[in-house]
């Protein structure tokens, strides 16, 4: 008599079934992964083990987490690499890159890469293989670099390398003048600064944005700005358009104050709410591929989106906004970033994440303690 | 802290717990950012969800016909078993029970294809066209017209993940890999 009530269950179960069917990936159809002949990193392996696909209604979601591992087959120490990921007609205006900084890898050394995607695409869509990984760039400890760079991964490269030998010189500094307790204490100064730090939720839109009429009336805000004396470039003045707890089309125009020539400015965004919480909101790159700023000249870093702020699922206003240069590139691709006295700014402390760097040398720290710490730093 | 399900915060991200345990879950946010933080993400998802019922190729009403015919196709399997299996005796206990069962089916099935075909308006929110760029709960997402692409991370405590969003239509999300060791930066972009 059980069996009856199992039966209709079975039914129900079974239409169920057709709107969520798993099967398991062929990862030689579903990955494709791409490394040229004359990289510096070979592919030793590459696991797709538990990679899965599920049809929900009409859509296919496919998880796919696979773990390559890298051999570094140069003859320099590899310091960082990106991995574009291309989805071929998942998402027509979308793509995705995974980067690895703060490597330190000798020649014929080995490192992992994971990379955990998920798509959503129509059922109907074509076949062919659903993702290609391209090896987008690989920096060395000279510097120098290799790549098709289609996603401007040098210059990111490059910032993190030259922010993660900043960070480290500092801890060590620290290290040299007060001894491990010294460390430990900026250690744990800035683990209780990351706790305290706020965290903004953004939702960035490329495309029209369609506001409804019970959100205020639009108005334009004004930048204001955090000059550090030994910046390249000096931001002159700035604006967005502030719809309720929305900002767009941010510009601000900037004057290259160095006697090299500049193509690439990045401004940190800061925005002050209502009660007066500071929040880091964003970064905003300059919108031409083809900047280039003589020294002396002034240009536009300006953006053709929509930002929406909120916190814990509240929508967050912007009652100002405030801006500082965070990156800058030169025209021989030379990079600058803020030195550690410029980030001393009690504003910068409160809304900065820590650099790349910093976050894996107290991971060392939290996992292993301050002894461990120590030893990581005498390998630079 | 014992922390509600993802389904608890689903549903109170939506606004569908009843009284007694909406007022537990807000009692629960109220100490814990973490989960403060997973509402956030169901939240931001409910706001592209009237995108997806304008997707084209989604026939919900003959989805919900198919539906539909597979539970039937099911009641009468189960049906011509029975007839196989059990003695001819009936039970009026069971019979009453299987109806019930059947009925509840039916109207479960009327009820979400009522709610799918008819989403509540929701006239205050903003809605986004075009390319879109967001946090979900345990990733970063690339989201164009019922296509998504998603980068997810390997650490459980959203507290060491660190998002950054670039102004261009770009968002990373920072974190060591806890199996490796090494900072790890995952990146979606809307260009």
């Amino acid at each position: 008599m059980r069996n009856s009530y199992w039966l209709p269950a079975l039914g129900i179960f079974g239409a169920a079934a057709l709107f969520a069917q798993e099967t398991a990936l062929d990862p030689q159809s579903s990955v494709k992964i791409n490394l040229a002949s004359d990289s510096p990193l070979a592919l030793l392996s590459a696991n797709l083990g538990e990679s899965r696909a599920t049809a929900r209604g009409a859509a296919l979601v496919l998880d796919l987490h696979m773990g390559l591992t890298l051999r570094n087959t140069s003859n320099k120490h590899v310091r960082g690499v990106t991995l574009r990921v291309v989805t071929q007609e998942v998402t027509l205006g979308g793509k995705a890159s995974v980067a690895v900084p703060s490597l330190d890898v000798r020649a014929g050394d080995a490192f992992p890469v994971r990379i955990d995607l998920q798509l959503m695409r129509p059922t109907q869509a074509a076949n062919g293989p659903l993702v290609q990984v391209d090896l987008d760039g690989v920096l060395f400890d000279d510097l120098s670099f290799y790549g098709p760079n289609r996603l401007n991964s040098q210059r990111s490269l490059t910032a993190w390398e030259l922010e993660a030998q900043r960070d480290r010189q500092y801890f060590k500094s620290i290290l040299a003048a007060g001894g491990p307790a010294a460390l430990q204490n900026e250690v744990l100064q800035s683990l209780a600064r990351q706790q305290e730090r706020p965290r903004l939720d953004v939702r960035v839109s490329r495309g029209r944005s369609v506001t409804s009429a019970a959100i205020s009336a639009e108005h334009t805000a004004q930048f204001a700005f955090l000059k550090f004396p030994d910046a390249p470039v000096e931001p002159i003045e700035g604006w967005a358009q502030i719809v309720g707890n929305e900002a767009h089309a941010p510009r601000i125009e900037v004057k290259n104050t160095s006697p090299k020539p500049v193509r690439y400015v990045e401004i940190g965004w800061i925005v002050q709410d209502q009660k007066g919480r500071q929040y880091m909101a964003a970064s905003l790159p300059a919108s031409d591929p083809g900047l280039y700023l003589p020294p002396g000249q002034t240009g536009r870093v300006l953006q053709d989106t929509a930002l929406k702020f909120s916190q814990n699922g509240e929508p967050v206003k912007v009652q100002s906004m405030a801006g500082f240069v965070s990156q800058v590139e030169f025209a021989d691709g030379k990079v600058w970033v803020p030195n550690r006295q410029n980030l001393q700014n009690a504003m910068l402390l409160r809304v900065l994440a820590p650099s790349a760097e910093e976050q894996r040398l107290f991971d060392i720290y939290r996992k292993k303690g301050i002894n461990a710490l120590v030893e990581e730093l005498k390998k630079f | 802290m014992k922390h509600p399900s993802e389904e608890i915060l689903a549903l109170h991200a939506g606004g569908d717990l009843g009284v007694l345990a909406r007022w537990r879950v807000e009692r629960h946010l109220a100490r814990c950012e973490r989960c403060r933080e997973e509402i956030a993400a169901f939240q931001s998802v409910r706001e592209i969800v009237p995108d997806l019922k304008e997707i084209p190729e989604i026939p919900w009403a003959r989805l919900s016909a198919d539906m539909k015919a597979n539970i039937r196709l099911g009641l009468a399997a189960g049906e011509c078993v029975r007839n196989d299996q059990i003695p001819a005796t009936p039970s009026p206990l069971f019979n009453g029970a299987r109806a019930v069962v059947a009925i509840a089916s039916v109207v479960t099935l009327m009820v979400t294809g009522l709610v799918l075909e008819h989403p509540a308006p929701n006239p205050t929110v903003a809605r986004q066209q075009g390319i879109v760029v967001q946090k979900m709960a345990r990733g970063i997402q690339v989201w164009e017209d019922g296509r998504a692409l998603e980068l997810k991370h390997a650490v459980s405590d959203e507290r060491e993940v660190f998002y950054s969003v670039g102004a261009q239509g770009s968002m990373r999300a920072r974190y060591v890999d806890p199996e490796s060791g090494y900072v790890t930066i995952n990146n979606v972009y809307a260009e």
